[in-house]
């Protein structure tokens, strides 16, 4: 898969800021999605209350997850499921693999699928000659494109329509115009013909139904539903977390889900997939498989700090309010999962703490991801979290190490710090302009890259403190005892993790 | 291609229970507990309280039913009768160029009698007795014409299930849909149709439960809304009564 060239998220960045077409798409795009669910939760009123559900939901059933996972294995097997088990996303793609060959499938047919492209499963069916088709209009594109998504709601948010007309032309193999309707419209045929002719169908999973064994997906074209309903066999790839205890509670996600990603009152399909074909029905599939994939996901349970990463339901809304992913768009970050979620995700699901490093810095700590959650995922609590465990691990940047070393010495010697202001009031005569420092040479060049910092002012707060402090006495007002419990007490709820669910 | 070998299946059973143990095991124990326990209290269950008492009058329904069917680009209407359904049917027939339907092959539709009122079109009726021909004939059929088994007025959604006689292809494969809504079939939230579906016993639940709220989009091209991407790209909600 071809993505912006780059080491390190700076490098991938850069590479993105140069691309006109995406800095604008981006831009537009997560502007529509973020109006779009703004004017669709005002409308539906006490959207507080609902976001507090959702989170209450999903903290409870992670907390119980051994449990809800049991009650939904027994119940689709129940209903004629085979479900599996997949540790790693190399052992999902094994079994899916494993079933391809059994029944000699020619090709595969896909809907959107998060959990598909974090265990690659389009190039391991092509290692084995197996054709993959990706069957949402966006995956379709990029998939044509040889590109990952770069949007987790709008795959091909990057692609403009002249680009897309050369790719489906290549496909037609003759000139399509850049029409949007004739562009779709050869969409349809082609994919219509794959649907018809493929061996197997494979689906994600937004929900799995504990008490029922319910497969639900939400969709707006309905190529998950062509997918579940013409071919023989049906594959889902079900994050293990992906769980609900009740259809019940499905009301609660489908308020929740089609507003936070499109601003919709409801995606034009939901679906309920429970089992294969009963005997006598005349389609869906004859044959049906879960592959349970845990990838990662179990490290999160248990951790204080990060078992809630597992609440999220995949909406995309934070990397909507992100102002580093609508300025950088989704290829900029390394795995399949972008935005504020990927920068937290993708390292907690590769435990690796060489990406803990550089993924956790693509994000102001803004908190607009927490505002946009419709579970309330402390995401910026979370990258704090992560950078905090990158110190630990000794993996910082050389020049961010030195600093913070510097800075704990000069802290430390009362003497010391007072020269070194003395000295900066001076040192900075040189590269002060208007009140700021634009300079992007020494030690300063990582930050005024990206920014400019303002000069240190004549005196210091310090030498300020003795009138500033003789003036804030004045005003002092102790707090009342009822706001001063309030706050205490919000402080002794917050706990982590979800274990109050 | 042929079905799947027993003796494969059995082994995958086999090698399924084995690794069901150690995923389970795994979760429990990173949750600090050595055995998956008995079920756990659900304090909060389904939509908050204030949510669950929000119910509307029936003509309240209708209208905002109709109201969020256009909003997504489908056209609603409302007859008097189930008499008035052929009627309507030859006039979306003739709006959208079609020349054929297909049915649920439920009484309430057998009962119009399209063959003999509209012999202008050909008609067809799902035949879950005889797959492959009932998804060919899907296939090519112009308009698909189901029976709501609920719908639902606050995000303008109907729900259609699966059976023997209810093909999920025929509100699915072809270009046009009508959906009938008898108007006592109307609710205001969604949750009244998930308990209606959730209380279904497990040895007659429908493998397919689908709710649809209008026509097939996507705007995957340059944000443009395209309409009929897979699905049917005309949708019309016929209320009845």
């Amino acid at each position: 898969m071809s993505k912006p060239q780059g080491f390190n998220v700076k490098e991938r960045a850069k590479s993105a800021l140069q691309d006109e077409f995406l800095i604008d798409a981006v831009k537009f795009t997560t502007e529509r999605l973020k109006n779009g669910k703004k004017a669709a939760t005002a409308e539906h009123g006490n959207w507080e209350e609902w976001r507090e559900r959702g989170r209450q939901i999903r903290a409870h059933t992670v907390a119980h997850l051994d449990y809800y996972l049991s009650r939904f294995i027994e119940n689709a097997r129940a209903q004629g499921v085979h479900v599996h088990f997949a540790s790693e996303g190399k052992d999902a793609a094994r079994i899916a693999m494993d079933i391809a060959k059994h029944r000699g499938a020619k090709s595969v047919v896909k809907s959107k699928s998060m959990v598909s492209e974090e265990v690659h499963i389009n190039e391991a069916f092509e290692k084995i000659g197996i054709e993959s088709i990706e069957s949402d209009l966006g995956e379709y594109i990029i998939q044509l494109a040889n590109e990952p998504p770069s949007h987790i709601i709008i795959p091909a948010i990057h692609k403009n329509r002249r680009q897309i007309a050369e790719l489906l032309s290549k496909e037609a193999g003759e000139t399509l115009p850049p029409e949007t309707k004739v562009l779709a419209g050869f969409a349809r045929r082609k994919l219509r013909d794959k649907f018809l002719e493929a061996d197997i169908g494979l689906t994600g999973c937004n929900f799995g139904i504990a008490e029922t064994g319910t497969v639900v997906i939400f969709e707006n074209e309905g190529n998950a539903r062509m997918v579940s309903t013409v071919p023989k066999i049906q594959i889902t790839l079900m994050g293990m977390e992906r769980l609900i205890p009740s259809w019940d509670d499905l009301e609660v996600m489908a308020t929740l889900l089609p507003r936070s990603a499109t601003g919709q009152r409801m995606t034009m399909y939901m679906s309920g997939i429970t089992g294969p074909r009963r005997e006598e029905d005349g389609d869906g599939p004859e044959e049906m498989h879960i592959i349970i994939v845990d990838n990662g996901r179990s490290l999160q349970l248990g951790d204080p700090d990060f078992q809630e990463l597992l609440n999220c339901i995949r909406c995309g809304a934070c990397l909507n309010a992100c102002p580093v992913y609508r300025h950088i768009g989704g290829h900029s970050y390394p795995g399949t999962y972008s935005g504020p979620i990927g920068a937290v995700l993708t390292p907690a699901l590769n435990k690796n703490a060489e990406e803990w490093h550089d993924i956790a810095n693509a994000s102001s700590l803004c908190g607009a991801c927490y505002e946009a959650c419709p579970v309330k995922i402390p995401l910026h609590d979370m990258l704090v979290y992560l950078r905090n465990r990158k110190v630990e691990r000794g993996v910082t940047a050389p020049g961010e190490k030195m600093a913070m070393k510097g800075f704990k010495m000069l802290m430390g010697n009362h003497a010391w710090f007072e020269h070194a202001v003395k000295a900066g009031q001076l040192g900075q005569k040189l590269l002060v302009r208007d009140g700021v420092i634009k300079s992007r040479i020494g030690p300063l060049g990582g930050w005024t890259a990206y920014r400019h910092i303002p000069a240190l002012p004549g005196k210091s707060f310090r030498e300020q403190w003795t009138k500033l402090s003789s003036e804030a006495e004045k005003s002092f007002k102790p707090m009342a005892d009822e706001m001063k419990s309030r706050m205490e007490k919000i402080v002794q709820e917050r706990t982590k993790g979800g274990h109050r669910a | 291609m042929t079905k799947s070998d027993p003796e494969f299946l059995a082994r995958l059973t086999r090698e399924s229970l084995e690794a069901e143990k150690r995923f389970i095991g795994n979760i429990a124990s990173r949750l600090g507990r050595s055995v998956t326990g008995p079920a756990p209290v659900h304090p909060y269950r389904g939509a908050p309280d204030f949510w669950t008492a929000f119910e509307l009058g029936i003509e309240d329904k209708i209208e905002r039913f109709m109201e969020n069917w256009r909003a997504a680009g489908g056209y609603p209407e409302r007859i008097a009768s189930m008499s008035e359904l052929p009627e309507a049917i030859y006039r979306i027939a003739k709006e959208q160029h079609a020349r054929s339907t297909i049915r649920q092959n439920l009484p309430e539709l057998e009962r119009l009698e399209l063959a003999s009122v509209l012999p202008e079109l050909s008609h067809h009726a799902w035949n879950g007795g005889d797959p492959e021909d009932s998804l060919d004939i899907c296939e090519q059929s112009d308009i698909g014409i189901v029976l709501a088994d609920h719908a639902v007025a606050y995000t303008g959604t109907i729900v259609v299930t699966s059976s023997a006689d209810k093909g999920r292809s025929v509100s699915l494969l072809p270009n046009v849909l009508v959906a009938v809504i008898p108007a006592e079939r109307m609710l205001t939230r969604l949750g009244e149709a998930m308990k209606e579906i959730a209380s279904v016993p497990a040895e007659r639940f429908p493998a397919g439960a689908h709710f649809i709220s209008g026509p097939s989009r996507s705007s995957d091209i340059e944000n443009d809304l395209t309409i009929g991407v897979h699905g049917p790209g005309a949708a019309y909600a016929l209320i009845v009564g």
